[in-house]
């Protein structure tokens, strides 16, 4: 009796112990592990960039800088009103400071542009059009639209659909001298495609309802009404019918039906939804 | 002896389990999070706390949270500020092998960025520029973004004029 006693104490512990050391073994695990980044540096291929995680922000910057110069081009300027574009920014940075990745500059732009659109490029630039703001009822209908894209470049989405360009096998960083000859053609290739996605296919739907769900959690650490999310949506599905297409938040993302079906199943996380702000008044004064 | 072998291993049981369960943490996962003496805004500020920082939940009291931040400060955060996992620290590109911290990253990060505000474009998006022939007004329009900055003290006021979050009534 006394024996079996011992041996369940003995068995108890060592799954106990065992848990705690997981954390040891993981790390063990990925050094032995040729596929993970530790394994890599372990064999000595320190440069490999293995996925879009591993990427450094100067980088995914300047990849967001050329994205952005094309998408000016494309879409239109920033409108000359500094006081908008201030305004933008504040509401902008408010949602950002709260998103999953609050620790990168965040940077907004207002572009002049008749399409209904709202993009981000990566390192955290992010666009709306004028006439994405012009159909906006309050301030917390515009950091839901804000918050969406700020989910985007938090989750890294836009660089994760090019990790395996030609362009960046063999090397984690880009630098002036690799810009040069057939390096610098690979790279304006990389951003042709990064521009295919972000304005003509639109990225994975699993990624848009991520940027959903993370504009919803966003809002409410905020303090913002996290319903802002699908009103702002209800809004564009009313003038759908007769809105542009190409190029616009309609072309380029999934079903709005599905997306406010899903949003409303998230709702029941926040019961005092109602009491948070939207600040309209602010919004009618700052942002048109 | 055997009996008192099934008493030491049985209370080193109870030890880690203790150890496992007893503090619950959560990590700083907002920009500008302040400690405060009080559960409201407008209590004195204790120490800011950067993105990153771990803390032991003391009380729960709706929205805000008394906590132990390093250097056992006691005092409350705005719940809307925290998060119940760390957050993941960015890929600075000067890390050692198994990164830097989340204070480090920050630190790399924001040279990074200040320099773009200071110069404007990076190297290699100017050398783009020029390979496609980007017509000059869109390099000085993006300078202008990358220029443009919110303040620490901006947002502040800004969330406060709103009434947002911490701010609400």
């Amino acid at each position: 009796m006394l024996r079996i006693q011992i041996t369940i104490l003995f068995i108890l512990g060592l799954f106990t112990v065992g848990s705690a050391q997981a954390g040891f073994f993981d790390e063990v695990q990925k050094i032995v592990n040729p596929d993970t980044k530790e394994g890599k540096i372990l064999s000595g291929a320190t440069q490999v960039l293995s996925s879009a995680k591993d990427m450094d922000y100067p980088t995914e910057l300047t990849i967001g800088e050329s994205l952005a110069l094309d998408s000016m081009q494309r879409f239109g300027k920033p409108v000359a009103k500094e006081s908008l574009q201030q305004y933008v920014n504040l509401v902008g940075n408010a949602v950002a400071a709260n998103s999953k990745r609050p620790s990168i500059p965040y940077r907004f732009v207002v572009l002049d542009s008749p399409v209904q659109n709202a993009f981000a490029v990566p390192g955290g630039i992010i666009f709306i059009s004028k006439a994405l703001v012009g159909i906006i009822g309050n301030e917390a209908e515009l950091a839901a639209v804000l918050a969406h894209e700020v989910g985007h470049v938090a989750g890294k989405h836009a660089i994760s659909t090019i990790r395996r360009t030609q362009f960046l096998s063999g090397v984690g960083t880009i630098t002036a001298a690799s810009m040069k000859g057939d390096k610098g053609k690979q790279y304006e290739s990389m951003i042709g495609d990064m521009q295919s996605v972000l304005f003509d296919k639109g990225l994975d739907k699993g990624m848009e309802f991520e940027a959903d769900s993370a504009s919803m959690e966003t809002l409410y650490r905020t303090g913002y009404d996290p319903r802002a999310m699908i009103t702002v949506l209800k809004k564009l599905q009313k003038i759908e019918a007769t809105s542009t297409k190409k190029g616009s938040w309609f072309s380029t993302h999934p079903p709005l039906d599905e997306r406010i079906e899903r949003l409303e199943s998230q709702l029941a996380k926040y019961p005092n939804a109602a009491s948070l702000a939207t600040v309209p008044q602010r919004f009618a004064k700052r942002g048109k | 002896m055997l009996k008192s072998f099934i008493t030491a291993f049985a209370l080193l049981l109870a030890l880690t389990v203790t150890a496992a369960f007893a503090q619950e943490k959560r990590w700083v996962a907002s920009d500008g999070t302040t400690l405060k003496k009080e559960s409201s805004i407008s209590s004195a500020d204790i120490s800011s706390l950067p993105v990153g920082t771990e803390l032991t939940l003391i009380e729960s009291g709706g929205r805000w949270l008394k906590v132990t931040a390093p250097g056992h400060k006691e005092g409350w955060v705005y719940a809307g500020r925290v998060a119940d996992a760390p957050p993941a620290a960015e890929v600075t590109g000067e890390a050692g092998l198994f990164g830097g911290t989340m204070q480090q990253s920050q630190i790399q990060t924001a040279k990074a960025d200040s320099a773009r505000s200071i110069r404007g474009l990076s190297p290699e998006a100017t050398q783009y520029a020029k390979q496609r022939g980007t017509p000059e007004v869109f390099r000085k329009e993006l300078d202008k973004v990358l220029a443009r900055k919110v303040t620490a003290k901006e947002l502040r006021a800004f969330l406060r004029d709103g009434k947002i979050g911490e701010y609400a009534p």
